[in-house]
């Protein structure tokens, strides 16, 4: 389990008043107990989710604000921090009535004339149909979702406020449909696995993120390129050993086509924006389109990898580096992380 | 193509004044290397371990606008490479199963490495330091080697795995291919995967930005996130340079062509070509052939449920496998079928003076006329279609268009490039009608040949045994023939070439007479040779055909058809080798080589039109003319009636003839 993934659980236990259900399975999941079938059934979940603001480190010391969602009933400004972004992952389960209640405390637009930024939150989850609700959240203000999370996979939710400059500025992460099935991805044995890892990725230009209302989009020129909201050396690794079933939770909450290159296996492509392939594939450079999910396994060899560090997973388009050149953290950094024991 | 055409220019100016010049090194190719499609390294192999000598160098790549780019690149170690900077790495080939060792020495001013993503199989690495994603080479001569078993086939990228944000878009990366179990002929263990061997090719993209490149020659500042890739190759070159032979010494550093070439696919000629696909750069790349579709069979070296496309996107670091085969699923041709609606008036049809290759048909297979302003042939009716990412910002190079990251696939006629003849010469008779063109096209117009005639001035006695006649020109100079005056056949068997003759009178079942001043006398044979230009020197597998036949009347439109005593045709070609154009010269000159079996010589042709295929009797070379006679052929039709019963005069039409030949 990845050390991502126990401090999912650990912010997920702030919800344990209105989750415990689903707090439960989480915390066995994190634990590596095998959750039996039974576990999991159909219940009304609430989740609460507050749009805020704040700022993170980058590997070059670089401080960047951003907005993102976190995951809390005590919705405030100045809440995303480097221990908190992009948020852990939502997890449900399949047959789950979700409500979900955004709260925005986004600093106010301060230049409302400028409209369109006006800093409402537009909550969607692409692939999961919902009643949009009257209103989105303007700043101040809550707003619930509530749908029922019939198909099991891997989804991002995000805001669409702003035109697109929310969600660059963070507001996206990862939701998680999990099948009736433990320890499978989906309705199907062939997507079973042992270990999975939730893979957000995501870019940053931090002169956008220094001035998200007025910073002419034509010159957006990404310098951060992150797994999870971390640049290597800060990405969390992926624990797993030799034989074990990897599941890949691919979420691309950046604004490229993204391709990551694994070597030493091929992970075995069975989803897309959380349905399964008709024919799955095996590949080891797999581009994921912006905005899209996708669902690999990838199975440990028993061998030993390239590198000391564990089995090499990065981004092949070279987004290996860290803000401009020169500087001591520029590469090697970016979208770079292992498999590991 | 102006750069193109510059470099041929400075191809000549070299010609002309190589005494002076150094010549030019280029990256030495396998001995026996084609010059078009895939050229792999072999490596050395001892019982199932295959070994590559690799060094990671420097060098420089020319760009089509007279640019040079500093690399980072593989060089093949061993002979014939010896380290000769290349761009981009030799094509590592191995079979499945095989230990493959690869060696590395790296000559560069930091620590260097290759990983091999798809290689599901442990890596091992001796010697070298480890390094963050494998162990590395030190920098300045460090050396490190890896070893893995080939397990599985297949197309596989294999690229630096150190500073990769510099050393990949410096250039370090090349191609492995992993051929199965099954055979040379099949990309992987399936049966569904077979291809003709002798149409492998391999597309390997990349993009480059020049100033990055200048920033790592220079010690500047290499900053990834300033990236503005100027120019996008396959196979390290940009268009037009792409549809270069393998090897060209215009490309010192880039030995790897990327025209495809393909035939019409046909009940006997049915297997399809392979394109291996690798996308060594960073951005996507949406690949798109003209023309038919491509069967996507494979993905980063593991089959995919097979999918069609004329537009697929190849991502980065991604590789992909396509079948790729080209139905002419209407067999157009302008005699049997026709396009459905004329072809556009020439006039209608911008044609770039000078610039534009063009078969002058529409028809895949068949060469015409060019419309005016058209002044270079294609070589042989063939098509040319794009095959190029169709982000048409990378069909550019340097923001100029088009270039960049595009190549042709080329469409031979089905079986291969043919010629038709663009001349034709009488070496024995007279024109009766037609031209040359007439056997340009299986049809009903035809270059018909009349026996050559002259006169006796004076009266002929029956038992006379030598005649003068008016003139010999056209009758042959040397051996015995027979000619005809009035009923009679007589043979000639002295005075050959000259005016009097040494006669046998009453000859093949006729009575010798006497005949009056003024009689007609007609050779009972005649030749004529159509030369063919334009045949690229190293064709292989030159094949002769030639559709004609022999009509019993020397006037009038119509074929007389003669029922019985049919004249005796001889196709011949030129050895140029014998005596050059003069030992093809006349009907009897040295030269000229009988066509062997099948189907045997003569053949008994009369009407209608007869139609025979030779191949040649030994390599084609000889028989491509060099020098002055550079890319002709010549073939030589000879008909004779000269059996009994008293034969007569008659008329030789040629409706057709052709060469067919593999370019090389």
């Amino acid at each position: 389990m990845s050390t991502y993934e126990q401090k999912g659980s650990l912010a997920m236990r702030a919800l344990a008043l209105k989750k415990t259900r689903a707090l439960l399975v989480l915390a066995m999941a994190s634990a590596g107990f095998a959750v039996t079938s039974s576990t999991a059934s159909a219940a009304p979940v609430a989740i609460d989710l507050c749009a805020s603001n704040g700022q993170i480190t980058m590997p070059d010391t670089t401080v960047v604000p951003v907005w993102g969602f976190v995951q809390t009933a005590s919705c405030a400004a100045n809440l995303v921090n480097d221990t908190n972004f992009p948020g852990a992952p939502l997890v449900v389960n399949e047959g789950d009535v979700v409500t979900i209640n955004v709260t925005n405390a986004l600093p106010p637009d301060p230049a409302p004339a400028t409209d369109p930024p006006d800093h409402t939150v537009r909550f969607e989850i692409p692939g999961i149909t919902f009643d949009p609700g009257g209103t989105d959240a303007a700043v101040g203000a809550t707003v619930s979702r509530t749908f029922t999370a019939s198909a099991p996979g891997t989804y991002e939710f995000q805001s669409a406020g702003d035109a697109g400059r929310q969600e660059a500025m963070g507001l996206y992460g990862a939701l998680i449909v999990r099948s009736a099935t433990a320890n499978q991805a989906y309705d199907v044995p062939s997507t079973g696995y042992d270990v999975e890892a939730t893979l957000v990725l995501s870019a940053i230009d931090p002169n956008f993120n220094a001035a998200p209302d007025t910073f002419d989009l034509h010159g957006y020129r990404a310098t951060y390129w992150l797994i999870n909201g971390k640049a290597y050396p800060d990405t969390a690794g992926i624990v797993a050993t030799a034989g074990q079933r990897v599941l890949l939770r691919y979420v691309n909450g950046g604004f490229d086509n993204t391709t990551m290159l694994l070597l030493g296996m091929h992970e075995r492509v069975l989803a897309r924006d959380a349905r399964l392939l008709n024919n799955p594939f095996d590949a080891d450079a797999e581009t994921l389109p912006a905005g899209a999910t996708e669902d690999a396994i990838a199975t440990v060899p028993s061998t030993a990898p390239p590198s000391t560090s564990g089995f090499p997973l990065y981004n092949r388009q070279l987004h290996v580096t860290n803000g401009t050149a020169p500087n001591p953290a520029y590469a090697p950094g970016g979208m770079l992380t292992f498999i590991h024991p | 193509m102006t750069q193109r055409t510059r470099r041929l220019g400075l191809v000549a100016a070299l010609a002309a004044g190589s005494a002076l010049l150094v010549p030019v090194h280029a990256a030495a190719l396998p001995v026996g290397a084609a010059k078009i499609g895939m050229i792999c390294t072999p490596g050395a192999l001892a019982g199932t371990t295959r070994t590559f000598n690799l060094v990671a160098n420097t060098g420089y790549i020319e760009t089509p606008d007279g640019n040079s780019v500093f690399m980072w690149s593989y060089a093949n170690a061993d002979t014939p490479d010896n380290g000769h900077f290349q761009s981009p790495g030799p094509v590592l080939c191995a079979n499945q199963n095989e230990t493959v060792v690869v060696n590395l020495t790296n000559t560069l001013p930091e620590p260097s490495s290759i990983v091999f993503p798809g290689q599901d199989a442990q890596v091992t690495a001796t010697g070298g330091a480890a390094g963050l994603l494998t162990t590395e080479a030190a920098a300045t001569g460090g050396t490190v080697s890896y070893s893995f078993l080939a397990g599985n086939a297949g197309t596989y990228l294999y690229e630096s795995g150190s500073d990769v944000s510099k050393q990949v878009e410096m250039g370090l990366y090349g191609a492995l291919v992993v051929r199965p179990s099954t055979g040379a002929n099949f990309a992987y263990d399936s049966t569904a995967t077979q291809f003709d061997p002798s149409r492998e090719y391999l597309l390997l993209l990349n993009e480059i930005d020049p100033d990055l490149h200048h920033a790592v020659e220079t010690g500047g500042t290499y900053d990834l996130n300033a990236l503005h890739n100027r120019y996008f190759a396959i196979n390290g070159r940009e268009f037009p340079d792409t549809v270069q032979d393998n090897g060209s010494l215009l490309l010192p550093n880039q030995p790897y062509g990327a025209l495809v070439r393909i035939q019409p696919n046909t009940p006997t000629n049915n297997q399809p070509a392979l394109l291996r696909m690798i996308n060594a750069g960073v951005d996507n790349h949406p690949f798109h052939p003209h023309g038919n579709h491509t069967r996507e069979i494979a993905q980063d070296g593991r089959l995919v449920a097979s999918t069609e496309h004329f537009g697929e996107t190849i991502g980065s670091g991604q590789t992909l496998d396509y079948l790729l085969r080209w139905d002419d699923q209407d067999n157009w041709n302008p005699n049997g079928n026709p396009l459905p609606v004329a072809p556009p008036n020439y006039r209608n049809v911008f044609f770039k003076d000078g610039n534009t290759y063009y078969s002058g048909s529409p028809y895949l297979g068949y060469s015409g006329t060019l419309p005016t302003g058209t002044v270079s042939q294609n070589v042989c009716g063939e098509w040319y279609f794009p095959l190029h990412s169709h982000a048409l910002n990378e069909f550019t190079n340097f923001d100029q268009g088009f270039g960049g990251m595009g190549t042709l696939l080329r469409v031979d006629p089905a079986g291969g490039c043919f010629a038709s003849a663009t001349s034709a010469a009488i070496v024995g008779g007279t024109l009766k009608s037609g031209s040359v063109t007439a056997l340009g096209l299986d049809d009903t117009t035809y270059y018909q040949v009349n026996p050559k005639t002259t006169t006796r001035t004076s009266t002929t006695t029956a038992g006379q045994t030598t005649i003068t006649v008016a003139s010999a020109a056209g009758f042959p100079t040397a051996g015995s023939y027979y000619v005809r005056i009035d009923n009679e056949v007589m043979s000639v068997t002295g005075g050959q070439g000259t005016t009097t003759w040494t006669v046998l009178r009453g000859q093949l079942g006729s009575a010798a007479a006497t005949h009056a001043a003024g009689a007609t006398v007609t050779a009972l044979a005649n030749d004529w040779y159509a030369g063919f230009s334009g045949a690229p020197v190293g064709a292989q597998n030159l094949k002769v055909t030639y559709k004609g036949q022999n009509c019993g009347n020397t006037t009038g439109t119509s074929c007389t058809a003669m029922p019985t005593n049919l004249p005796q045709q001889t196709v011949k070609i030129c050895n140029w080798t014998v005596a050059g154009a003069a030992g093809c010269s006349t009907s009897t000159s040295a030269g000229w080589v009988t066509l062997p079996a099948p189907p045997a010589q003569p053949q008994s042709v009369g009407s209608p039109d007869a139609t025979s295929t030779w191949t040649l009797p030994g390599l084609a070379n000889a028989y491509i003319g060099t020098g002055a006679n550079n890319g002709q052929v010549r073939v030589l039709v000879h008909t004779q009636r000269w059996t009994a019963p008293s034969p007569t005069a008659f008329s030789t039409w040629g409706n057709f003839m052709k060469i067919v030949y593999d370019a090389p």
